[in-house]
């Protein structure tokens, strides 16, 4: 046990807290710590479920034909695969685990502006996951029709899908709620000295995030409502045969899940830009830039939606607009990867577990980034519209992006909420283990796509299965860095070395207080006299 | 340190957790029920999804084409069905006088088929079918012509046939396939799709809509070849259809007026933010 951590009393860390006892302190807690440990919980489990349910696919893919399944099942494994991912693993997880774990701490904050409120909206996403399991097993079965629910099949199919959108329904009000508590708090609950100027940059991610929370997801509401009740009333608002019209669907529900992509990417910029100063022993280069970059994605990546729809049937000239829209939103995220190059230079750079992750999403996110802009511009987007191509880059944004930064947040910031940290050579085989494989499996795609293979389909012609073959290895690869980064954080988390207060010596608020942090956060409330990357000003030599 | 009673904690962590699904019972009855009520609702849905029985398709994969019946080509020759499936063959049910649907069908598989990596007349072969029967191989030949010229790639003049015919052998074809359709004074209701079939008539795969990917055609000429029936890849069915949007102007009005209440109530919410400031605190270690 670290000196720091032995100078507090016991029963000051929040994992002792006092009141309710076993499952109860936790499903009932109010503390932020305590509910962001809750969403770091379930957003993992859906997160493996859904691993496993790609494994699969891989697996079937691995050679032309069937190979363990027929297309019917595979049509529901992608369904739901992409469901889980994303509405119940990235979606919620980062700003329903991270943001509530380190944020109200990063502003010198006791908890959010509404505790209550917070623990409802992980029941809210519990109860709304609970409801898209149930539709796996009931009904009709398995949803099969693509995680974006596209109508008119989503509104004629058999399967389940009515329940399946209900659940998604319900976990975009805890969405939104968690949106509306982390503006407030954000606005409302900054310590004494806790500037605009001086808020972490992954609390002014979380702010650009939250705004969008709000303003989008209300739009996947209706929308999905509008599909049940063409399911369940024949409302025909999508139905060209009476008078309705299918590409409104589409219109609506990009609307929402484009800025829903930087609901993903957003926080994950912000946990990069906390922890390259860190690992560099250096300020952030153009901290303004960096924060309002954030809220310029979340702006523009709010007008972009027509690009998923190139060959729907759109006018040219919506077609020209919104191509342009996007290369506008690659302009502040090229901003973003701009900055942290120059933060890296002259750095004193350490290459820990965190930097490592942080360095890779540097890399695979511009990947995905470039990647964007060939389906941006409507030429080329026609080319590789609907193929493998589009998986390829997709997961490079959000997987290498978004899940890299989720993992260089776990072992950033889990150690303070633990008080003690994994073992850090098994943290960095698992990082080659992951790097490496995630290369192979989605390249891999992107390559295929470029040749013409489509994206969801079970099968393929013959030429395209060494591609395939090498993919499928690459997601063993993945998995097997996965479950060893995994096994080696929980373990060192729950028997590993204790960490004194400020492991990484970071100038953030949250390393100033005791690991585990007390129920309250802050023993005396904090002044905050500089900035979030000013470590001399914090006294770090 | 928290962590030393974590593992006191934890038993009583799996002694709770049978309470987790105790709360979740009563949404998951609810669900339950919203999905029985769905099914039900779904199978008066697909009923009346098209007032007409008449028009439609049902699927016969597996099932066989007549061989014996006849037709005319564009040139006028009668020939045996049966004669003309020396391979995999693409059937389009179409007519050539339509002015809408079928020639985007027959134009989108024109631009497909330079890209199908099979020789064509020789390892397959495409039928246009003309269901109106007053439709004469002279109509059908200036289709033909049409369309072999939009390829922009040479394409064997055997490779597809337009074919005409008498009631009856139309009927007995479209019924094998299970394709319905309706004169409507001069013109058609019919759904948009094609099939493939072996060589002895067997039905292997429905195309749905009016563009085909080579990839999809390749695919299901290969397993036509093997005589392998393969699931539809595209379910849904699409029909001609026009879309008024004057007609839908209420839709419009409620997206509209749901798309102001956010963003007033969002801008009211940050207004009231922003003007009430940073929450005074109360020294020392006020509550929050």
């Amino acid at each position: 046990m670290s000196p720091a951590a032995e100078s507090q009393p016991v029963s000051s860390s929040f994992w002792n807290d006092t009141g309710r006892t076993g499952i109860f302190s936790w499903i009932f807690s109010t503390d932020h710590k305590r509910i962001g440990l809750l969403y770091l919980y379930t957003a993992l489990t859906f997160f493996l479920i859904a691993v496993v349910l790609g494994v699969l696919m891989r697996i079937e893919l691995m050679a032309p034909g069937r190979t363990i399944m027929g297309a019917q099942t595979y049509n529901a494994l992608f369904t739901v695969h992409g469901v889980m991912m994303l509405f119940l693993f990235i979606i919620p997880g980062f700003p329903g685990a991270f943001g509530n774990l380190v944020m109200p701490i990063q502003i010198g904050a006791q908890d959010v502006a509404f505790p209550r409120l917070n623990l409802f909206s992980w029941w809210l996403y519990i109860i709304g996951a609970a409801i898209i399991i149930t539709s796996l097993f009931t009904g009709g079965g398995p949803p099969d029709t693509g995680w974006t629910f596209y109508v008119p099949f989503s509104a004629r199919t058999g399967t389940n899908v009515s329940l399946a959108v209900f659940g998604v329904f319900i976990v975009g009000f805890s969405s939104i709620l968690t949106g509306l508590n982390f503006v407030t708090t954000i606005h409302r609950l900054r310590a004494d000295g806790m500037t605009w100027g001086r808020l972490p940059l992954f609390v002014w991610s979380l702010y650009a995030t939250a705004w969008v929370q709000i303003l989008a997801t209300p739009i996947l509401g209706i929308t999905l409502v509008l599909v049940i009740a063409e399911r369940l009333l024949g409302t025909g608002l999508f139905d060209p045969a009476r008078g309705g019209d299918p590409l409104m669907y589409q219109h609506l529900f990009w609307i929402y899940s484009h800025p829903a992509v930087y609901i993903m990417i957003l926080p994950g910029m912000g946990v990069i830009s906390d922890i390259i100063p860190v690992f560099s022993r250096k300020p952030i280069f153009g901290y303004k830039m960096i924060a309002f970059s954030s809220l310029a994605i979340a702006a523009a990546g709010s007008l972009v939606w027509g690009h998923h729809m190139f060959t729907s049937g759109m006018s040219d000239m919506a077609i020209l607009v919104f191509s342009f829209l996007t290369f506008v939103v690659a302009i502040p995220s090229a901003i973003k990867v701009f900055n942290w190059v120059s933060t890296l230079y002259r750095g004193s750079i350490s290459l820990e577990a965190p930097m490592l992750f942080a360095l890779s999403f540097l890399l695979l996110f511009s990947i995905g980034g470039l990647t964007g802009l060939i389906l941006g511009a409507a030429a080329t987007d026609i080319h590789v519209h609907d193929t493998q191509f589009v998986v390829g880059h997709f997961h490079y944004v959000i997987f290498g992006g978004g899940v890299f930064a989720f993992f260089a947040g776990m072992h950033y910031w889990l150690p303070k909420f633990y008080g003690r940290r994994y073992a850090e050579k098994p943290a960095i085989v698992a990082w080659v283990l992951l790097f490496v494989g995630f290369n192979i499996t989605y390249f891999t795609m992107m390559v295929l796509g470029m040749k013409g293979m489509p994206r969801r389909y079970y099968d393929y012609l013959p030429e395209f299965t060494a591609l395939n073959l090498a993919s499928t290895v690459g997601s063993w690869i993945m998995v097997s860095g996965l479950l060893l980064m995994l096994a080696n954080l929980f373990h060192g988390l729950l028997r590993g070395t204790p960490v004194g207060n400020n492991p990484w010596e970071g100038a953030t608020l949250e390393w100033s207080i005791p690991s585990p942090p007390p129920t309250e956060n802050f023993v005396v409330e904090p002044v905050v006299t500089h900035g979030p990357y000013d470590f001399k000003g914090a006294g770090i030599p | 340190m928290g962590l030393g009673s974590n593992s006191v904690h934890l038993s009583q962590f799996f002694r709770q957790l049978f309470f987790v699904p105790l709360l979740l019972l009563p949404c998951l009855a609810f669900a339950h029920a919203v999905e029985e009520s769905q099914l039900h609702q779904h199978g008066i849905d697909t009923a009346q999804q098209l007032q007409n029985p008449g028009i439609g398709l049902d699927e016969r994969l597996g099932g066989k084409i007549p061989l014996d019946i006849s037709f005319r080509d564009e040139t006028g020759r009668r020939v045996r069905l049966g004669d003309l499936l020396t391979g995999p063959t693409i059937i389009l049910p179409v007519y050539y006088s339509c002015t809408n649907i079928c020639n985007f069908l027959q134009q989108g598989l024109a631009k497909a088929l330079p890209a199908v990596q099979r020789e064509p007349g020789r390892e397959y072969r495409v039928l246009s079918v003309s269901f109106d029967e007053t439709e004469t191989p002279q109509l059908a030949a200036r289709y033909k012509r049409t369309y072999l010229k939009a390829m922009n790639a040479p394409f064997p003049e055997d490779g597809w046939l337009f074919l005409t015919g008498d009631a009856a052998a139309i009927r007995q074809l479209t019924a094998a396939a299970g394709y319905r359709f309706q004169r409507q004074g001069r013109d058609f209701v019919h759904p948009v799709a094609s099939f493939v079939v072996t060589r002895d008539g067997m039905i292997v795969r429905y195309l749905y809509g009016m563009t085909f990917l080579p990839k999809d055609l390749t695919m299901a000429l290969l397993e036509a070849r093997d005589g392998k029936v393969g699931v539809t890849i595209r379910k849904v069915v699409g029909y001609c259809f026009s879309f008024d949007p004057t007609g839908k102007t209420y839709v419009f009005n409620i997206l509209r007026v749901s798309a102001t209440t956010v963003i007033l109530s969002a801008g009211g919410f940050l207004a009231f933010l922003l003007l009430t400031g940073r929450k005074k605190r109360q020294r020392p270690s006020g509550g929050a």
